[in-house]
């Protein structure tokens, strides 16, 4: 008994010494690891000491407590029953009044749903395009164009249309490799110049940025779920949970040399839903 | 002039050209020693500029440690790739980080001690180097460099693959190492020659001693916040919030449930269950 | 004092029958105590938080300490947890203390709700408060995945990407669904301040009024027990709320907070500084949720590719079934286990006497099959960092988990059936050796 109370009053001793602690800490400015020391010991000296009171040198005794059933008497259910019957009837007992209440209070509450729709605007075809267009200059974080001979080979950058570095959803990579490796289908041959290959960097499972590259076997992988692109063959998935592979951004050289889109993507950027399909042009 | 040099040993011509010479060695050592002296992209170096010496024991090695798997003049076998125009960059690389020999050539190569003195790879990158033009050993300049710039570029274009802590962390079922034991140069290089699976990338000097800077910065002491626990972000914190945050409660709880009243006559009873 | 708050209130009543009022001491029952502490912790750091962030994604210049962020343009929310971390005098351990509170908020909630699950503490006349109980775990789950996504960080960022897809997935309403709940395509400068005012405001007014509920019921019920010499379907045998249950209680809630202190000041958790602000075309590797959402991620990177298009309708099946659907079923199931118990079991009698796991193999065998599915998913969430810690193939580490996703909770459920009827035949405890039998000594002097 006696150690026992000891060690309850060392107990609080500390957690004294440790809440004066952290007031000198907050007051020097001591920093992350001594205000948490300090704080820890002074709720742990208390609470222990707390704790340790309790469990052993309080005398609690054992009790036992009957139980009732909450349940009501028969006569209490009855009753209620008795109650609520007769004032649902002072309502339902006028036919005409209970209906057009009913139809009141009813479409009231289904067009209380108006409000949610402010919050956000329709897709309206957002999700089909993105910043890119015909004629746009490729440029890099820092806005800058891109020339072909720009990139080593087995080299991968970021890259935007030009005036667009903020945009959310046009994000894309700009591979090159050596163009004997490319195994595309023949219509996108032309899309590449000089082994540059760009991709759309949305992925199209779950909208990550695919910006993992690995250069000796030409794959690109998420991040998020691992799914993996391979990049000669057009960016089909190889493995992993994407179910489309990444759209192509077709490219050209403008007179200068800088590289240009032909066009936004041909497929639809980013995750899959359910009317993805409807208004796509060749590939998906 | 000439008395400095003791007119009696040496005539008044020789000791001229002599400090001629002195002077123009001179001024090409701290010219090829500035920064400014690569230009913008990445340097190359000249097959001339190393000692034939030197390239002639490099070559003696590279025979004996490196053909087998990079042929005899360096252009490749099927268990090496072509050495050609990699450049003394790359040799210098993969010769200090220990990648280099490989243990074999499926396994992905990682840093291990270097298995040659550095005076050995000295010798086998002057070789490397003059096969072909390749990009030379870049030089890094710390001084001055913009750590917020080199932020920038770690995250778009290295903390996909290495973890925006420098952890490392795997590409589908490749390694990119983590970047602890990465000095400024080999950063550099790194980035100019693309190892392996990893992408090359087209950075001036500046970027490239900021990227340098910024990683250094990331091998500093542990975060602001304590212990990083392996900074590789909620897997731990979710092992530690279980193991230490409601363990140490539940063990608590355990020790106090024990009943210490005792009914009469009982065996202290201890938890049910 | 008492005589006016009684003249008032009729406060001595009801005050002295609560202090009266008995409970059971066993250590398992204190649980659910810890969900609430921990709970306490986050309201009190909470509400300190919320003095200092601003819910705002306008662009800010960051010219604060920290040196590799200096001079960039961030969100103003970002900007202002930094601020929090480095210039707010116990900002970084207020905030690194909610984040852990969270962590062990949840954790306390599924070990909570595993002893009541193994107990059968569920049963009638409980349902309603099990009911009560999977809606605080759901939002629970809410709370913190709003939370941590407050800063606008890479890391969180890259998460509601996640999620926006995964409304996107839903058949029909999905587009129009994710841009109402996000205000546009993403991503939307809007969606911080709507997690904000979830995760300040809505969240935590529907969470304290059901913990107010599932504690009252809990006290007009009166609080289950086990088996043991003089307690019955009919009593309650325990020690007194006052002051034993109190101070016992209070104690532990204090020592909580002590734990999550000293997590706070001494282990980094979320250094959203080095993740850097949201920004959609950057990433950062590995890319996990907080550990409680570990479990979808894993179902996630485990599906295979598989999206059909049926009638023109594609079905985007690798978010759709483990992100939607899974979670839809792992819940009702969960929520509706008194009633599938009552079916299988053919038991509705009213029971206030808990079992012990062993009493009721067939619960216990599901309940560890679905343990064991929760775990080996969690794990598969973090397949990179384990892939790269270990030195395993990524990819043969995905086709381990999937197979072991038909195969390991199937065969977990079975062998603690096995083992439980084995403890109900022969009384031998597998791990524990054996403790002899009680002896009872009567006044007698013989022994029982």
């Amino acid at each position: 008994m006696k150690a026992n109370s000891r060690l309850v009053v060392v107990s609080f001793a500390i957690s004294m010494l440790a809440s004066l602690g952290w007031i000198v800490v907050y007051i020097i400015d001591a920093g992350l690891l001594w205000e948490g020391i300090t704080l820890g010991l002074a709720l742990g000296g208390l609470g222990f000491g707390i704790v340790l009171w309790a469990d052993r040198l309080l005398d609690a005794p054992e009790e036992s407590e009957e139980r009732h059933s909450l349940a009501s008497t028969p006569e209490q259910n009855e009753a209620f029953e008795e109650t609520l019957g007769e004032g649902v009837g002072a309502v339902s007992r006028r036919k005409i009044l209970g209906g057009t209440l009913a139809g009141a209070a009813g479409l009231f509450g289904a067009a209380l749903v108006a409000p949610l729709f402010s919050l956000g605007p329709g897709p309206n075809g957002q999700l089909r395009t993105t910043k890119w267009y015909k004629g746009a200059r490729l440029v890099n974080y820092d806005g800058k164009p891109v020339k072909p001979t720009d990139l080593p080979t087995e080299s991968i950058i970021t890259v935007f249309p030009e005036g667009n570095v903020e945009s959310g959803d046009s994000q894309a990579v700009l591979i090159r490799v050596d163009p004997q490796d490319l195994a595309l289908p023949t219509d996108r041959m032309s899309w590449t110049q000089q082994g540059c290959i760009v991709y759309s960097k949305v992925c199209t499972h779950a909208g990550c940025p695919v910006s993992l590259y690995r250069s000796d076997s030409a794959q690109l992988v998420c991040p998020c779920h691992q799914s993996t692109f391979d990049v000669l063959t057009g960016a089909n998935v190889v493995f992993g949970p994407a179910g489309r592979p990444l759209p192509q951004l077709p490219l050209a050289l403008d007179n200068e040399g800088y590289l240009i889109a032909q066009g936004d993507f041909p497929g639809t950027v980013g995750p899959s839903y359910w009317d993805i399909h409807h208004s796509e042009g060749s590939s998906s | 002039m000439t008395r400095l040099l003791g007119t009696r040993a040496l005539g008044p011509r020789v000791a001229m050209a002599l400090a001629l010479t002195l002077v123009l060695v001179l001024s090409i050592v701290l010219w090829l020693g500035s920064p400014g002296a690569r230009g913008q992209s990445s340097p190359q170096s000249k097959s001339s500029g190393y000692d034939p010496a030197l390239v002639s024991r490099g070559e003696q090695l590279f025979i004996a440690n490196c053909a087998s798997c990079h042929g005899a003049s360096g252009g490749g076998t099927s268990a090496g790739p072509p050495l050609i125009d990699v450049g003394a960059a790359a040799a210098d690389f993969m010769l200090r980080t220990g990648r280099m020999p490989a243990a074999n050539s499926k396994d992905q190569a990682l840093r291990r001690d270097p298995a040659y003195s550095e005076g050995k790879i000295r010798a086998l990158t002057a070789f490397v180097a003059s096969l072909d033009d390749g990009p030379g050993i870049p030089t890094v300049d710390l001084a001055g460099s913009d750590l917020g710039r080199g932020e920038e570029l770690f995250l778009q274009n290295c903390a996909p693959c290495h973890g925006s802590t420098g952890v490392g962390g795997t590409v589908g079922n490749v390694l990119a190492p983590g970047l602890k034991a990465s000095e400024p140069v080999d950063v550099a290089e790194a980035v100019i020659i693309g190892p392996g699976q990893m992408p090359a990338f087209a950075f001036d000097q500046s970027q490239r001693d900021d990227l340098a800077a910024f990683v250094k910065h990331l091998q500093g002491s542990t975060g602001p916040g304590g212990a990083d626990i392996g900074a590789v972000g909620p897997v731990p914190e979710g092992f530690v919030a279980w193991g230490i945050g409601l363990g140490v409660v539940i063990f608590v709880l355990f020790l106090i449930g024990r009943s210490h009243v005792k009914p009469e006559g009982e065996v202290e009873a201890g938890h049910e269950g | 004092m008492i005589r006016w708050a009684d003249e008032r209130l009729g406060s001595s009543k009801w005050s002295r029958s609560a202090m009266r009022k008995i409970f059971p001491d066993h250590w398992s029952f204190l649980l659910g105590e810890i969900a609430l502490f921990t709970f306490v912790i986050l309201l009190l750091t909470g509400i300190f938080l919320t003095f200092f962030f601003r819910p705002d994604q306008s662009d800010v210049v960051y010219l604060g300490p920290y040196a590799p962020l200096h001079g960039h343009t961030v969100s103003a929310a970002f900007a202002s947890v930094l601020k929090l971390s480095f210039e707010v005098k116990l900002g970084l351990l207020m905030r690194q203390m909610h984040h852990w509170a969270a962590l062990v908020f949840v954790a306390a909630i599924v070990v909570h709700m595993s002893r009541v699950f193994f107990t059968g503490a569920f049963r009638r006349p409980r349902e309603v408060n099990w009911l009560v109980g999977i809606n605080l775990i759901i939002l629970a789950l809410l709370m913190g995945f709003t939370g941590y996504s407050l800063p606008d960080d890479l890391l969180s960022g890259i998460g509601l990407r996640i999620a926006n897809a995964i409304v996107l997935s839903i058949p029909f309403i999905g587009p129009r669904a994710a841009f109402l709940v996000f205000g546009g395509e993403f991503p939307t400068h809007d969606i911080i301040s709507r997690l904000f005012v979830l995760h300040v405001m809505l969240i935590p007014w529907i969470l304290m009024g059901l913990i107010g509920l599932h504690l009252a019921i809990l006290y007009a019920q009166k609080h289950t027990q086990f088996r043991g010499p003089g307690k019955t379907e009919n009593n309650v045998v325990g020690k007194a709320f006052f002051p034993y249950q109190v101070l016992k209680s209070t104690g532990l809630m204090i020592l909580t907070g002590a734990v999550i202190a000293l997590l706070g000041g001494l282990v980094q958790i979320n250094p959203v500084w080095s993740y850097g602000p949201y920004d959609p075309s950057l990433a950062t590797v590995p890319s996990q949720p907080d550990w409680y959402m570990g479990w979808l991620e894993g179902t996630i990177r485990m599906f295979p590719a598989f999206e059909p298009t049926i009638f023109g309708v594609t079905i985007p099946t690798s978010l759709l079934v483990p992100a939607v659907i899974l979670p839809g079923i792992v819940f009702t199931v969960l929520a509706m286990w008194p009633w599938i118990e009552r079916r299988i079991t053919g038991d509705t009698a009213e029971h206030n006497l808990l079992d012990t796991p062993r009493d009721a193999p067939l619960r216990t065998a599901f309940g560890v099959a679905g343990l064991t599915f929760m775990t080996i998913y969690m794990l598969a969430g973090g397949n990179d960092v384990f892939a790269s810690m270990f030195n395993i193939n990524v990819e043969a580490m995905t086709w381990a988990f999937r197979v072991s996703f038909f195969v390991l909770p199937p065969l977990a459920g079975y062998v603690a059936y096995r083992m439980a009827n084995e403890l109900n035949d022969t009384g031998k405890h597998p791990f524990r050796p054996s403790k002899g039998i009680v002896l009872k000594r009567n006044p007698e002097g013989g022994f029982e």
